[in-house]
């Protein structure tokens, strides 16, 4: 582990004004910190992708949509995907990415090169880790799709490769840039909702089909982590945006979780119909069960339920609830109510009086109030994008802050935090919800670090 | 509350139970036993439970209440006049001392007790009126401790006499239809339920005039303090006690903030509320898992700020139902593929039979806040009939004890950090065996 405050110095250092970084390390960075932006004069953040699929190219879309960048190679196992990735970076004038396909391992060759800033991952799962492991010793940032680890272990290697080779490591979870997500997230620096108390959300989104691949964009590589593993296997979606309104790693952090989850039997279901009794999907036995929750705790007294549930039939939900000490949020109604400033209704002095009247409204006007300074600014052009416009938001962040020199919104430590849900809920599980302890990631530094702003403009 | 007002509440809930008894009687069919004599029923505590359950009673047939017991005068003198104005006997009243309700259970001509006291009373009064040979019945929670639980349990096996719970809940129409359909296999296997009481009773925390138990449970106690409500109705669908028993609870409680800052802000920054440390925390979160691999969650929230919420879920292989939503979703059967739909599209089908027969126009004019109008009358005829006919109630000793018992349990789990406790088996392994609940 290097100087332990590396990742922060740097921060704090390059924010005295708008700065570039053109070169990999912190010695590089640190020399070139006096050097003031020459306005248009922005070397390009240089960008290999690693894993082109659906979701690797989604990203290297909203890449090429911003200015100052350039993507000299691509690595993907798949010659169909990686020709693509390559035409659309050359469709836009820029030069053609050089590719690497001829193995598994192909993009330890492509993290050699010396002409990248940053290593982006969109790869299965079980790579993710490794590739920005690599990237980071390489002296590239390493970004990846969602979760950045599968194992705690992996979890801390990351932590301590970015403390070591001064490189950031990204988890690109898009969720955090929804308008809502920021809304909330002023409200609270605004003190209207009070003190933040307990959060419940979830990814609740029935993938059966998506598990078994009998829909065009199926993702069969899920439906082994179904049958292996029996956890909450996917929490970054709903944790991303709690953990940024709780300050998690900024002054607060998860200190213990349980988990718990019930049996199974709706994937046999599903496979039984489809496929009748004597298929082999229909007599697997799958582990994970088919509704999962956990409770975290945190540093702080606050908690968060989450629950993972991806083999039921049902609508999808996303963060149900936020309670703070002034008011709650809705996401899942789009409704909010704020003590003293939301209505109430009758007060008359029978059974109905007694009740309480609390009366929901609309978010609405809430959004339209509390609207963040990035959506103000950028949300026209990002509506265009994926997901509602938050995967534009994503890359134009992790690029923004990357060239200026600063500190993306999201580093290792909330990358380590939000992925190490997956394996120690597994765990809890495994021990009949016995309590588990949470790892403290950032080594004690969660209560000073600064609390995040995805407003600040760069 | 104004005697017109009272009046008016009184033929209401009159016509609505001899509704309620013609269609019980209707389901009952040529076996019924004629009734010898009126069913007598006693009363502890008047208050505002009690007299809601008084009102009810009072508006049967073959009901009488000889003796009535409150330690406050007012509510005492209320339901002795409201039984006078009823038409029934005049009742024997007790309160002189907080155990006069002893004196009650001595008499011999009551079959059944009503215990609607503050809740540290509840299992002490239904222990003994069961051991002087009377059925007994309490608002809720029925015990405070796993022990209170065994004592019910003990009281009721040794005595051969039951023990109630008055869970209204259990008796929506909603829960009644989603029980059937789950009983009809509409949500496949089922797999998972969650129900939480979310209320916000910060200023009735604060009227001490009113309920002077509440606060203080809040101050002393930490962990799931109001668990029937939701789990009830879940205890139905997943056949607890019946086929499926409790195996262990997890439960952990947020810090306490916000009945200090209600304190602040309204009584002001020297009120001793203001700064009291209260050790309920603001929300608590309990996770239950049943034998057969069921999970359930729950939240005890009635400290925060939030708009009241009739939180409830079950999840199934095949569906899912909603109750803030009161909408389900049915696999390859709902119109559209992962979207919800109202639970009133599958009412026809799914009426439970002991609503088909309500006059829905009836039905619209009962309400008296706390569901003391539908839902409560219709649990005590089921009551009154299963005690006429020497039958066991719907909800029996064993429930009493399962449900209340989630405050004890998780108050334990909230105290050692949120580890797991093994739940209790009140049946005794008859968890095994015991028939599914059957209505009607």
């Amino acid at each position: 582990m290097g100087s332990p405050n590396a990742t922060d110095s740097r921060v704090i250092s390059s924010s005295v004004s708008r700065r570039k970084i053109i070169q990999s390390g912190a010695a590089a960075t640190a020399a070139l910190a006096a050097a003031p932006i020459i306005q248009g004069q922005v070397k390009p953040l240089r960008v290999g992708f690693v894993g082109v699929g659906g979701r690797g190219t989604g990203l290297l879309r909203q890449l090429l949509r911003l200015d100052n960048i350039a993507v000299p190679a691509i690595s993907d196992i798949n010659p169909q995907n990686l020709a693509r990735a390559q035409k659309l970076v050359s469709d836009t004038g820029l030069k053609n990415p050089e590719g690497y396909s001829s193995s598994e391992t192909d993009f330890e060759k492509l993290c050699q090169r010396e002409d990248l800033d940053l290593v982006l991952t969109a790869t299965p799962w079980q790579w993710h880790a490794p590739i920005c492991i690599a990237a980071m010793k390489a002296g590239k940032h390493a970004a990846t799709e969602v979760p950045a680890a599968l194992t705690v272990e992996e979890c801390w290697q990351l932590v301590d490769t970015s403390e070591q080779t001064g490189k950031h490591c990204v988890m690109l979870e898009n969720d955090c840039y929804y308008r809502e997500t920021l809304m909330v997230l002023k409200m609270l620096r605004e003190g209207v909702l009070g003190e933040p108390l307990f959060a419940e959300g979830g990814y609740m989104h029935d993938l059966r089909a998506v598990k078994f691949n009998t829909v065009p964009n199926g993702e069969p590589w899920r439906l082994e982590h179904t049958i292996k593993r029996n956890g909450n296997l996917y929490p970054t979606h709903p944790i991303g945006p709690i953990s940024w309104w709780l300050d998690i790693n900024r002054g607060d952090r998860y200190t213990s979780l349980t988990s718990m989850s019930s049996r199974g039997g709706a994937m046999n279901e599903f496979a039984e119909r489809t496929w009748g009794k004597d298929d082999w999907r229909t007599k697997t036995v799958y582990q994970q069960g088919d509704v999962n929750t956990s409770i975290l705790r945190t540093a702080q007294g606050r908690l968060v339920h989450l629950v993972y549930d991806t083999n039921t039939p049902r609508v999808k939900e996303h963060i149900t609830r936020f309670q703070c000490s002034k008011g709650v949020y809705s996401h899942m109604m789009g409704k909010m109510f704020i003590d003293g400033a939301s209505l109430r209704g009758g007060e008359s002095d029978d059974d109905e009086g007694w009740r309480n009247r609390n009366m929901w409204e609309d978010a609405e006007p809430y959004r339209q109030k509390y609207e963040s300074q990035l959506w103000k600014d950028k949300g026209p052009t990002a509506s265009s994008s994926g997901h509602g416009g938050v995967d534009y938001m994503l890359i134009y962040r992790l690029v923004k802050r990357l060239q200026a020199g600063l500190a993306p919104d999201m580093d290792v430590y909330d990358a380590a935090a939000w992925s190490a849900i997956f394996p120690i809920s597994e765990a809890s599980v495994a021990q009949r919800s016995a309590l588990q302890e949470f790892p403290d990631f950032t080594r004690g530094k969660w209560s000073s670090r600064p609390a995040i702003n995805p407003d600040e403009i760069v | 509350m104004a005697t017109s007002t009272r009046n008016l509440n009184l033929s209401r809930s009159a016509a609505l139970t001899a509704a309620l008894e013609a269609v019980t009687a209707g389901q009952r069919g040529a076996s019924a036993q004629p009734l010898t004599r009126p069913v007598r029923v006693g009363f502890v505590g008047t208050g505002d439970r009690g007299s809601a359950h008084l009102d009810i009673l009072l508006g049967m047939d073959s009901v009488e209440v000889p003796a009535v017991c409150d330690i406050n005068d007012a509510y005492l003198y209320r339901a002795s006049r409201w039984i006078k104005e009823s038409g029934k006997p005049e009742p024997k009243l007790y309160g002189k001392h907080d155990t006069d309700w002893m004196r009650l259970l001595e008499r011999d001509d009551l079959d059944i007790v009503v215990c609607a006291t503050g809740w540290k009373w509840h299992a002490q009064v239904c222990a003994a009126a069961m051991e002087a040979g009377k059925h007994a019945t309490t608002e809720v929670p029925a015990a405070l401790t796993e022990d209170e639980c065994w004592q019910l349990v003990d009281a009721s096996e040794k005595n051969g006499k039951h023990c109630m719970m008055l869970e209204q809940a259990n008796y929506s129409e909603a829960m009644l239809q989603v029980l059937t359909m789950a009983r009809a296999g509409m949500f496949g296997e089922l797999l998972h339920c969650a129900g939480g009481y979310v209320h916000d009773l910060r200023l009735v925390k604060y009227d001490p005039a009113r309920e002077p138990w509440r606060l203080q449970y809040s101050i002393d106690h930490n962990g799931n303090l109001y668990p029937t409500h939701p789990i009830g109705p879940i205890a139905w669908v997943l056949d607890v006690n019946r086929g499926d028993q409790f195996d262990y609870l997890v439960s952990q409680s947020t810090k306490a903030v916000c009945l200090n800052e209600y304190a602040k802000l309204h009584y002001g920054e020297h009120s001793p509320y203001a700064t009291m440390k209260m050790n309920q925390g603001d929300v608590n979160v309990s996770m239950i898992r049943t034998k057969r691999g069921r999970t359930v969650t729950m939240h005890y929230d009635t400290n925060t700020p939030h708009p009241h919420t009739a939180e409830l879920r079950v999840q199934g292989t095949k569906g899912h139902f909603s109750g803030n939503l009161q909408s389900v979703y049915l696999d390859q059967k709902s119109p559209k593929p992962h979207a919800w739909e109202p639970l009133a599209n599958y009412r026809d089908q799914y009426t439970h039979p002991i609503y088909k027969a309500i006059d829905r126009d009836r039905l619209g004019k009962t309400g008296r806040g706390h569901g003391a109008g539908l839902t409560t009358a219709l649990m005590w005829t089921r009551f009154l009939r299963a005690i006429r006919e020497g039958a066991t109630p719907d909800q029996d000793v064993y429930d009493a004890a399962a449900w209340s018992a989630i405050f004890p349990v998780s108050e334990r789990s909230v105290a050692q950090g949120g580890r797991p406790i093994d739940f209790p088996d009140f049946t005794r392994g008859k968890w095994q065996t015991r028939e599914p609940v059957r209505l009607g």
